[in-house]
């Protein structure tokens, strides 16, 4: 360990923590998780990386959103994501949630990522090689490192907005609001 | 031996049209009406083996085409041997009020190509006992596949109206 | 008993693709089984319609995520079909050394997603790892690690590289090497044997009248495989054998999955010995102005799942008016799953579901 890491660790030590040992939760939602087993497994091994596959989002603070996220998807990853605990952090993995990719013409699927859950870092490609899943892991270590991966912040504040988002697409959400939500003027 | 199965269905049937066979395939055409009786005997003749179930739309014409794709596992596998490997079974419904009876009670497997068929282009299948959508989610007016449902129009209607999060309060 | 309702929805361990279903439990026994498919629907056939017919390759083999080599055979089985393009013998050649290899890969992934349900991570560990020994020959050849947009009508895009082939002969050698280590560590293992003896029963005439093929039928006894029903690429140049089992359940399907590894990896060696040197494609016409004359096409091919097949009609245009594609995951995700799912305990969902090999894009597209 080196001595500007020490200082860090004596520091805040919670940030530390919460840097090195991302837990992904574990929900194959698109075309990407093909490169997912790789990464987690022998030969590109995410756990020296402190990244490691949870069975439930109640263990977990990364969200790994792999691929394209269809309207019956985007209802099990609005669930899952409010249903982790803070701080948490969501890549978009693949092109396909930056601005609908290959899909942009299709009637299922939806565009834009980040206007139905706060995204912190986007990973291009088609598919992202695990050496890109690790770029941006370390990417991820430096906003945290400065404070600025505040995805889940921003749904805080937000909330009604994100949440009139789901609900154009979604129809009427079956689950009550996250956060009390703001009572308009 | 080829002829043989082309001579049996026009000999049963008056109101079938078939080609020859080319390439191990005989093409048939039937009206909506007889589409069961055809599919009995063709199952009883060793094609039990239903491939596909499909639908095109032929919008010019004011038709939706729905094809049955049967085969048959191994030669000799249950039934006569012999006669070609596939047979094309094509019917034709008009666009509106398309309508076909169920073809479970032959094939047990036609149950999920038949929910796709009605959910994706908007025929019904009688006497299918789950017509419940299978990937859809939203309500669509007009079944997606159809050729006059316009997949862009609709993506920028539906998607392209949601706006960008945060974009009024930066100035907080 | 109380019956239960479950959700055995897409976030969950035990699911490998986004897929749902929703059981209906009393205790642990499963009384009823829904599969709940859509959550990867794309509407990638209407999608088609709006693409010109060699805009469409990117796109056809992104619809499977686990071996998209065979979806870019089948559209171009169909395509040449239709158009009547013929494709010189060395390129079929490739393409039969190239679906192998894909198989390998494909088959080393169910492998890895199997052992992971049963609990046998080093086994898992192991297939991952020799998968990615297999991506890195394709990534050699083609540039790509998962997709490769390799073939297309009238052969394949580039020959291979020098050395190409002895470096697949040591990498199909490094892995076959291991195959006396996952003998003894998974295949003749004795909790394997109680795990899958008996779980998943398909009996023959259920898999016959519910349309089941690859390895689900291959379990029962038939020997019905799509390269020697009905012979595509060079399948018929180099002799090899169909390999069965008679129970038909989850412990035969697995062991049906191992034997085709095997016999694989020794085509793959005929095939290299037999190959003619020659052209790899012959022209197609200008991919702009390309127009196929009117008609419609039934192809079919193996893939790793079973029999694939596509139905695709021209209407004389650009542009595909309809393709509908056969995959081998809608009977078995959809029927034969819920057939085979009554009457087992929870914690077998996975072992079943992964040893019929569902893939969920398939059924969705």
């Amino acid at each position: 360990m080196d001595r500007n890491q020490l200082v860090k660790w004596l520091e805040a030590p919670a940030k530390m923590a919460h840097k090195y040992s991302l837990h992904a939760v574990y929900f194959c939602t698109g075309c990407g998780i093909i490169e997912v087993p790789p990464t987690i497994t022998a030969r590109w091994d995410a756990e020296r990386f402190g990244v490691l596959p949870t069975a439930t989002p109640r263990h977990a603070n990364l969200f790994l959103i792999t691929g394209y996220v269809s309207v019956k998807t985007l209802r099990a990853i609005v669930r899952t994501y409010e249903q982790m605990p803070e701080p948490k952090f969501s890549v978009g993995f693949g092109s396909c949630p930056i601005n609908g990719g290959m899909y942009w013409d299709s009637y299922n699927t939806i565009k834009h990522l980040d206007r139905y859950i706060p995204i912190d870092g986007w990973i291009a490609g088609c598919m992202p090689r695990p050496e890109a899943i690790f770029i941006a892991v370390t990417h991820l270590w430096t906003l945290i490192e400065k404070d600025m991966a505040d995805g889940y912040k921003r749904y805080r504040e937000h909330y009604d907005e994100y949440r009139a988002n789901q609900e154009r697409v979604l129809g009427k959400l079956e689950w009550p609001p996250l956060f009390p939500m703001r009572k308009d003027q | 031996m080829n002829g043989a199965l082309t001579d049996r269905l026009k000999a049963i049937f008056r109101d079938i049209e078939t080609d020859d066979v080319r390439d191990g395939r005989l093409t048939v055409l039937a009206p909506a009406a007889s589409v069961l009786s055809v599919l009995r005997l063709l199952r009883s003749d060793g094609y039990g083996y239903l491939q596909l179930i499909s639908c095109v739309d032929w919008i010019d014409d004011g038709q939706l085409e729905v094809v049955y794709v049967l085969s048959r596992y191994l030669d000799g596998e249950g039934g006569i041997g012999g006669g070609p490997i596939r047979v094309v079974l094509k019917t034709r419904v008009p666009r509106t009020n398309a309508s076909l009876p169920t073809a479970i009670e032959i094939y047990p497997i036609a149950e999920p190509y038949e929910r796709e068929v009605h959910e994706l282009f908007g025929v019904r299948f009688e006497g299918h006992p789950r017509l419940t959508p299978l990937f859809l989610e939203r309500e669509y007016e007009i079944p997606p596949f159809r050729k006059d449902f316009d997949t862009r129009q609709y993506v920028e209607d539906v998607f392209g109206s949601v706006p960008a999060v945060g974009e009024e309060s930066q100035d907080s | 008993m109380r019956e239960l309702e479950l959700y055995f929805g897409p976030q969950h361990l035990g699911m490998v693709g986004n897929f749902s279903i929703t059981l209906k439990v009393e205790g642990d026994r499963i009384v009823k089984a829904d599969a709940n498919p859509g959550y990867l629907h794309r509407g990638f056939e209407k999608l088609m319609e709006l693409r010109s017919w060699i805009k469409n390759f990117p796109m056809v083999c992104r619809m499977n995520v686990v071996e998209p080599d065979s979806m870019e055979m089948i559209y171009s089985m169909g395509v040449e079909k239709l158009a009547g393009i013929q494709v010189p013998e060395r390129a079929q050649f490739i393409r039969s050394i190239y679906l192998e290899l894909a198989r390998v890969g494909s088959h080393l992934f169910g492998l890895w997603a199997y052992a992971n349900m049963l609990g046998f991570d080093t086994v898992a560990q192991w297939a991952m790892y020799h998968r990615d020994l297999v991506l890195d020959l394709f990534e050699e050849l083609t540039g790509g690690r998962v997709y490769h947009i390799y073939i297309w009508p009238g052969g394949v895009r580039r020959d291979f590289p020098d050395g190409f082939e002895d470096r697949i002969v040591s990498t199909l050698h490094s892995i076959g090497g291991c195959v006396p280590d996952y003998d003894n560590a998974f295949f003749n293992n004795r909790l394997f044997r109680e795990r899958a003896k008996g779980v998943g029963t398909v009996t023959r005439e259920d898999a016959v009248a519910m349309g089941g093929t690859g390895q689900v039928i291959r379990a029962t006894g038939m020997e019905y495989d799509i390269r020697k029903v009905d012979p595509y690429a060079a399948y018929d140049r180099v002799p090899w054998d169909v390999h069965t089992r008679t129970e038909g359940d989850a412990y035969s399907r697995i062991w049906v999955v191992r034997d085709e590894m095997i016999e694989s990896v020794h085509m793959i060696f005929k095939l290299l010995d037999a190959m003619p040197k020659g052209d790899v494609y012959n022209r197609i016409p200008n991919p702009f102005k390309w127009r196929i004359p009117e008609g419609d096409a039934y192809v079919r091919c193996e893939s790793s799942r079973g029999e694939l097949g596509l139905y695709i009609v021209s209407d004389g245009g650009d542009k595909p008016h309809r393709a509908h594609f056969r995959t081998p995951s809608y009977p078995h995700g959809l029927t034969v799953l819920e057939q085979a799912l009554v009457g087992e305990s929870i914690a077998d969902v996975g072992n079943i579901m992964i040893s019929l090999y569902v893939v969920a894009p398939e059924i969705d597209r």
